[in-house]
């Protein structure tokens, strides 16, 4: 077992999170990001030059691995502590296995379905009433702020908490945070949805108005309906399109 | 229009385009952000807010989870801008959002081929990456940012020539109505886009209620003023 330090490089494995991402590919999905990560805690591994163990974990901790990008420190974090702790290979590849599923669900809970819509629609409110530059630049500054404080968050306490970093999962305020997500979301886009539409179809005539509201709500049933092989681009594409035809055919 | 702003907004869609998935994810990748810039670096942050707003609307309809296929509206926005700037009223808005939908179709079909590249190329090097070869994992690690990088600024530079296009064609040959037709079909797109997106997310549930709540007083907002 080597000697665990208290915090051995934890920036730079901080940084090289925010390019998780990078090597994204259909094989090991998250993975080498992940190592690449992991790497920067597991090299207090090398012992008197012997760098067995050390090449072992950065392998293991490079291998197949998804989850949300911004919680994967947890799981780096965790997993080189683990590895410092001196849990059984087996186990540890078994412990990343099993942090797969709820980081992806918590984060995609938390971020994806929550706080970036939240703040889109409220920066999308925020332009509609004219605040314009302003609710950008306040849309990019708070997420960022959520956005580091829980990749921070999320490295700091899979360190802290190695096998045991389950119970972090579990805390409450990430189960608030998970309850209440989703509906301030729905409460607030609702909201900007109204303002934007006057907004975007302002300077449009009586007929191209009533044009915008049939064709919105045609579209939005056929995207529910038809959710497996319709999207919003195919539905943009398609009215575009359509819309050239009818301008040149009637003009 | 000059050089040099082509230049700066194909610098700019490079770095939206490497913020989508790569580095560093801060979301300068949504199309508000993109397009606020965007008409920023045109001297028309006016065009690049509402552009950046109809495409942020588009946006909604997609949640990125797993290895799901998408569009990339981040670098399509900067190009829709560059179509609709200079070009007054509706048919500047419905250009933009032509080139930008086109746009948007490249980049998601290049984020695919890209992780299919990248795969390969993480397949060929299975090896030293077994034998945690530090080295290696950083080449292929580096490598795939490097060569995300090329594709973000590969699309952006064909979204900035289809504005051109746009612009020179385009504007000339479509009549008032077709303007107008094309600026109503992409808000309402857009617009079902946004609220299908919404509706997906907050589901059947509680959220629901809230939703509806939300809408009432945003159209309630919307009529008093």
């Amino acid at each position: 077992m080597a000697a665990v330090k208290d915090r051995p490089r934890l920036g730079l494995s901080f940084l090289r999170l925010f390019a998780v991402q990078g090597s994204w590919n259909y094989e090991r999905m998250l993975g080498l990001g992940v190592g690449v990560a992991a790497e920067a805690l597991l090299r207090d591994l090398k012992t008197d030059g012997n760098e067995d163990a050390y090449r072992a974990a950065v392998a293991r901790s490079a291998r197949f691995f998804n989850a949300h990008p911004y919680l994967a420190g947890l799981a780096v974090g965790a997993a080189a502590r683990a590895e410092h702790d001196g849990m059984p290979p087996t186990q540890i590849e078994r412990f990343r296995s099993a942090l797969i599923s709820p980081l992806g669900a918590l984060g995609d809970q938390l971020v994806w379905a929550a706080w970036l819509p939240l703040l889109a629609a409220a920066a999308l409110a925020g332009i509609a009433l004219g605040a314009g530059w302003i609710a950008v630049a306040a849309f990019v500054v708070v997420y960022n702020v959520g956005h580091v404080a829980l990749r921070w968050w999320a490295l700091s306490a899979g360190w802290a908490h190695g096998a045991h970093v389950v119970a972090a999962l579990q805390a409450a305020h990430l189960q608030r945070a998970s309850a209440i997500g989703v509906p301030a979301m729905g409460l607030v886009t609702g909201f900007a949805l109204p303002l934007v539409a006057f907004s975007l179809a302002g300077s449009f005539g009586g007929w191209e108005r009533l044009a915008v509201a049939v064709v919105a709500v045609v579209g939005f049933i056929a995207l529910q309906l038809f959710q497996r092989v319709f999207s919003g681009l195919r539905l943009g594409l398609m009215a575009v399109a359509l819309a050239l035809i009818v301008g040149w055919l009637w003009p | 229009m000059s050089v040099e702003p082509q230049l700066f907004l194909l610098i700019w869609g490079t770095l939206v385009g490497l913020d989508l998935v790569s580095i560093p994810q801060m979301m300068i990748a949504r199309p508000l952000v993109a397009g606020a810039v965007a008409g920023g670096i045109l001297g028309d942050a006016t065009t690049g807010i509402m552009i950046g707003a109809l495409f942020e609307l588009f946006q909604f309809d997609i949640l990125p989870v797993g290895a799901v296929r998408y569009p990339e509206y981040g670098p399509a926005t900067v190009a829709a801008v560059s179509a609709a700037h200079a070009i007054p009223g509706v048919l500047g808005f419905g250009l933009g959002a032509l080139v930008g939908l086109v746009t948007g179709l490249i980049g998601g079909e290049s984020l695919h081929r890209l992780r299919r590249i990248t795969t390969r190329a993480v397949q060929r090097a299975a090896e030293p990456l077994e034998r945690g070869d530090v080295r290696v994992l950083m080449r292929v690690h580096a490598t795939a940012i490097l060569r995300d990088g090329v594709r973000a600024a590969l699309v952006t530079a064909v979204g900035l020539v289809l504005a051109q296009a746009a612009r020179s064609v385009l504007a000339i040959a479509v009549s008032p109505r077709g303007a107008g037709l094309l600026g109503a079909a992409a808000v309402a797109a857009a617009l079902a886009a946004g609220s299908s997106g919404t509706y997906r997310l907050v589901g059947r549930g509680p959220a629901l209620r809230w939703f509806a709540l939300g809408l009432c007083g945003g159209a309630v907002v919307t009529w008093l003023r």
